[in-house]
């Protein structure tokens, strides 16, 4: 546990030396742009665009960090040779794929967290004041953060077995899949075959549903989120990462490293 | 790692994903829940869509005219009237692609057709034709399928015969389209025509749910057409007998009918207490009986 939370911890360094909280110099642009702007060009709707365009903002962010480096997790530690001195010491391969697992969850946990700040700054600044109904904004916040870990884990499985950029094309198209889940579903109405419609709800409940963490009109309009979701949800992201981790670890285990 | 290693893998896996399926079902409850029709159409501005869009808007087209299709499948899979968000759906579509020819053909059909068929909206409809014909002046089609809104569905026959005169001009429009066009404008509206353009619908479209909706218009137009002789042999009852007739084999016992009529599904007609034809009550015909048939 201790050798994952080393590994961990060092993944959250590496990524702060690398500036990767950079961006949120750019959120706060976008922020304080769209609080200062919105309540000049609409009315009736400065918060809904502030959640809205808060929220697109943390996941478009927070999605091109999981995708582009939890690809590099690995595959960087390869091409440096760093994996080498690092296996050389008591430390097994799974224990470093959850390591690295980990530390870019943290990662993002602090990026999303200040970001969300951000974003409950400039709700404050729109709104003057802050209500309890908006704390359905840091629920979909949540789930933001739940639908990363989960891309990070399939970012990390293809980049055991793939180069970064077959990594990265296919956690992006498992993504964009994943959002398309409820349509395949739907297709069912008597539209198409029924053998292709039985398959494709077979697929559709194995593809990583990211559906399932999009409640941002829920959380744009302030409406009441389900305590029992929130724990669905959470249960579906840690069982779903559990999956894709072991298969990586695996994988990983049984690579050729020389 | 070991055969052993491979097989707690898989089983773990397995399971993992027999817990995701049950996960999921209860997901989808909740989500149900807080999920809004409204959600599916965050921006109504098709402008700001289209600009967002980038280069890809005739990607993000067919992403949502599949949209289209999906809800106004839904809706009437589950009989649900409430076709609120059909037009700004089909609008935003449209100026994403304007040469995207089904949005127009299809989506004219969902608006105009009378609910529950449809959102009841000819005049919706019609914008929408207009708009395609603007963006696409040579395709006769739409001209079709806008004398077929004005003539089903807006009773404008005057239009409806300027439209299809107006796509017959073009050399690849269906030979009959000209003469269609002068019989509207001299009689108006006549089971005959109607018939002749649902059987075209019918025998063209290759879109089996158009096709169903085509016989099914034609199944209502032949009760219409049985209802009025029946009256009229009932009315002829009345002259003999001196009363209407309330059952139909009242119409049999008297020599009128050979036997009792059926409509197209084989159901019996009825007779109303006033001694009207009727569809018989559990025919599926008479969930889509609209009281003038030849609507579209």
């Amino acid at each position: 546990m201790t050798r994952i939370g080393t590994v961990a911890l060092n993944t959250f360094r590496e990524a702060v030396r690398d500036r990767v909280l950079y961006n949120l110099v750019f959120f706060a642009l976008v922020m304080m742009a769209a609080a200062i702007l919105v309540g000049q060009i609409s009315i009736g709707i400065e918060q809904i665009v502030i959640v809205s365009l808060g929220l697109s903002a943390i996941s478009i962010i927070g999605l091109l960090i999981s995708v582009f480096i939890g690809v590099g997790l690995v595959s960087k530690e390869i091409d440096k040779r760093t994996l080498y001195a690092l296996l050389a010491k008591p430390l097994r391969r799974w224990e470093f794929i959850l390591g690295k697992f980990a530390g870019l969850v943290l990662t993002l946990t602090v990026n999303t967290a200040a970001m969300a700040a951000g974003l409950f700054l400039a709700l404050f600044y729109v709104k003057r004041s802050l209500e309890q109904a908006d704390t359905v904004v840091l629920i979909a916040v949540y789930f933001i953060l739940l639908k990363l870990a989960l891309v990070v884990a399939l970012a990390m499985l293809f980049s055991c077995f793939t180069t970064p950029l077959l990594a990265i094309l296919f956690t992006a198209g498992l993504y964009i899949a994943g959002l398309f889940v409820h349509e395949m579903r739907g297709l069912q109405g008597g539209l198409i075959d029924p053998m292709l419609g039985r398959l494709l709800r077979w697929i559709s409940y194995l593809l990583p549903n990211f559906e399932n963490f999009d409640v941002m009109g829920a959380a744009a309009h302030g409406r009441v989120i389900p305590g029992a979701l929130i724990a669905q949800n959470t249960a579906y992201a840690v069982v779903y990462c559990a999956i894709v981790l072991a298969v990586a670890m695996a994988i990983f285990s049984q690579r050729n490293l020389k | 790692m070991s055969s052993k290693n491979y097989i707690a893998l898989f089983l773990f896996v397995l399971l993992g994903f027999a817990g995701v399926w049950r996960l999921q079902e209860r997901i989808d409850v909740q989500q149900s829940e807080v999920a809004r029709e409204d959600d599916q159409l965050m921006l109504r501005s098709s402008k700001l869509v289209k600009g967002l869009s980038l280069e890809y808007a005739p990607l993000v087209a067919d992403i949502y005219w599949t949209r289209v299709v999906q809800y106004f499948g839904n809706k009437q899979a589950e009989n649900q009237v409430d076709l609120r968000l059909l037009w700004p759906l089909l609008d935003v579509t449209s100026v994403l692609d304007p040469q995207l020819m089904p949005v127009y053909h299809f989506g004219s059909t969902f608006l105009s057709d009378a609910s529950p068929r449809g959102a009841g909206r000819p005049d919706l409809a019609v914008e929408l034709l207009e708009r395609g014909l603007r963006a696409n002046p040579d395709e006769w089609r739409l001209y079709y399928d806008l004398g077929f809104v004005y003539y089903f569905d807006m009773k404008d026959y005057a239009k409806a015969s300027a439209a299809l005169y107006e796509g017959s001009k073009n050399p690849k429009a269906f030979i009959w389209m000209k003469a269609m066009a002068a019989k509207i404008a001299t009689e108006g509206n006549s089971t005959e025509t109607s018939n002749f353009l649902w059987q075209d619908v019918y025998n063209t479209t290759k879109d089996p749910l158009v096709k169903q909706n085509a016989l099914r218009h034609l199944q209502l137009l032949r009760a219409e057409d049985d209802r009025k002789q029946i009256d009229v042999l009932a009315d002829e009852y009345q002259k003999r007998f001196g009363r209407r007739p309330v059952r139909m084999s009242e119409l049999v016992q008297s020599g009128l009918l050979r036997r009792e009529p059926v409509d197209a599904l084989g159901y019996p007609y009825i007779l109303s207490e006033a001694g009207r034809a009727e569809l018989n009550l559990k025919t599926p015909l008479r969930d889509k009986w609209i009281k003038a048939p030849g609507s579209k």
